[in-house]
């Protein structure tokens, strides 16, 4: 349970750090554009990657060793970021629109956990199938209730 | 509206999406080089996109405080932390831990921005995150062992 911990723990801390990321990259967003705040970001973004790897390479590679890793990735690995880069589009957009920055979050948020639900359900992009029990929706309702008064408690 | 609460749903796929295909990388890759392929890909379709739109717009890059130019380092340590967890954890689970830690991080810089303390509906928001958190805690604790030789061990 004791490694179990230190992944909810690390996720916890990466909702931090995505906190911090919409928080400095919307600042820049105000002084350009969206679009050249987001390309700068992964420009940054891939030079600081870069570091972390030359730093970190000889303790993050163990995972390569395991027999299922010998073979190449598919291609479609590599495009997680092509995605990414259309949230910061899309979010240019309806931040704009009537639903603001806190329907804009609070919609997303929901549909990132339809996301989970579905994804966990059929094992999508061939990650481990997990079967979704009635207290997971339980659970979903009561993070994203407790989200949508922080959210909408701003405007 | 409609339309745009539907961009806004959609959009939260995209996130899912991209987190998925991540942490499937990071699998093979380690999630260090899993980020750095997420920011260089981004990046180049980003370079192309702003070459076909004409977009640029460099005039204000000078203004902002340096502090704006930090987005891109705590971006590409998220990708890495949540690339992690994501196989780990399952799209779920690391989606609501990620979404609660995200959530009191956003009361905490912005009381720290106004100079105010939160106000109790905020603080409530919390309580109910946190405590949503640690259900989720209890509800799989059962399962979270049957499964595990199903998720591949990796290198700690």
């Amino acid at each position: 349970m004791t490694g179990r911990s230190t992944d909810w723990l690390l996720a916890i801390a990466g909702g931090a750090l995505l906190a911090l990321m919409i928080h400095f990259n919307s600042l820049l967003a105000r002084h350009t554009t969206p679009v050249v705040a987001s390309w700068v970001a992964h420009g940054l973004g891939a030079a600081a990657a870069l570091l972390l790897v030359a730093v970190y390479s000889r303790r993050a590679t163990p995972a390569l060793t395991g027999a299922r890793s010998a073979d190449r990735p598919p291609w479609w690995f590599y495009l997680g970021g092509v995605p990414g880069t259309f949230t910061v589009i899309l979010a240019a957009i309806t931040v704009n629109s009537r639903l603001s920055l806190a329907g804009t979050i609070a919609f997303m948020l929901v549909g990132q956990v339809l996301f989970g639900i579905v994804s966990d359900h059929f094992g999508l992009f061939r990650t481990p199938k997990r079967r979704i029990a009635l207290a997971d929706f339980g659970v979903a309702l009561m993070v994203l209730t407790g989200s949508a008064l922080i959210i909408f408690d701003r405007v | 509206m409609a339309p745009y609460i539907l961009l806004a749903l959609l959009n939260g796929l995209f996130i899912g999406t991209s987190r998925a295909i991540n942490g499937k990388l990071s699998t093979r890759l380690g999630p260090f080089k899993a980020s750095l392929w997420n920011h260089g890909v981004g990046f180049l379709f980003l370079t192309l996109l702003l070459v076909a739109m004409g977009g640029w717009r460099l005039d204000g890059a000078s203004t902002p405080p340096w502090s704006a130019y930090l987005g891109g380092f705590f971006g590409a340590l998220f990708v890495a932390v949540n690339s992690h967890v994501f196989t780990r954890l399952g799209a779920m689970n690391a989606v609501l831990l990620v979404i609660g830690g995200q959530m009191i991080a956003a009361v905490l810089l912005d009381a720290q921005r106004l100079q105010l303390a939160p106000s109790p509906v905020r603080c409530l928001g919390v309580g109910i995150v946190l405590l949503g958190i640690h259900l989720t805690r209890v509800s799989n604790a059962p399962r979270t062992q049957a499964k595990t030789h199903d998720t591949p061990p990796m290198g700690r």
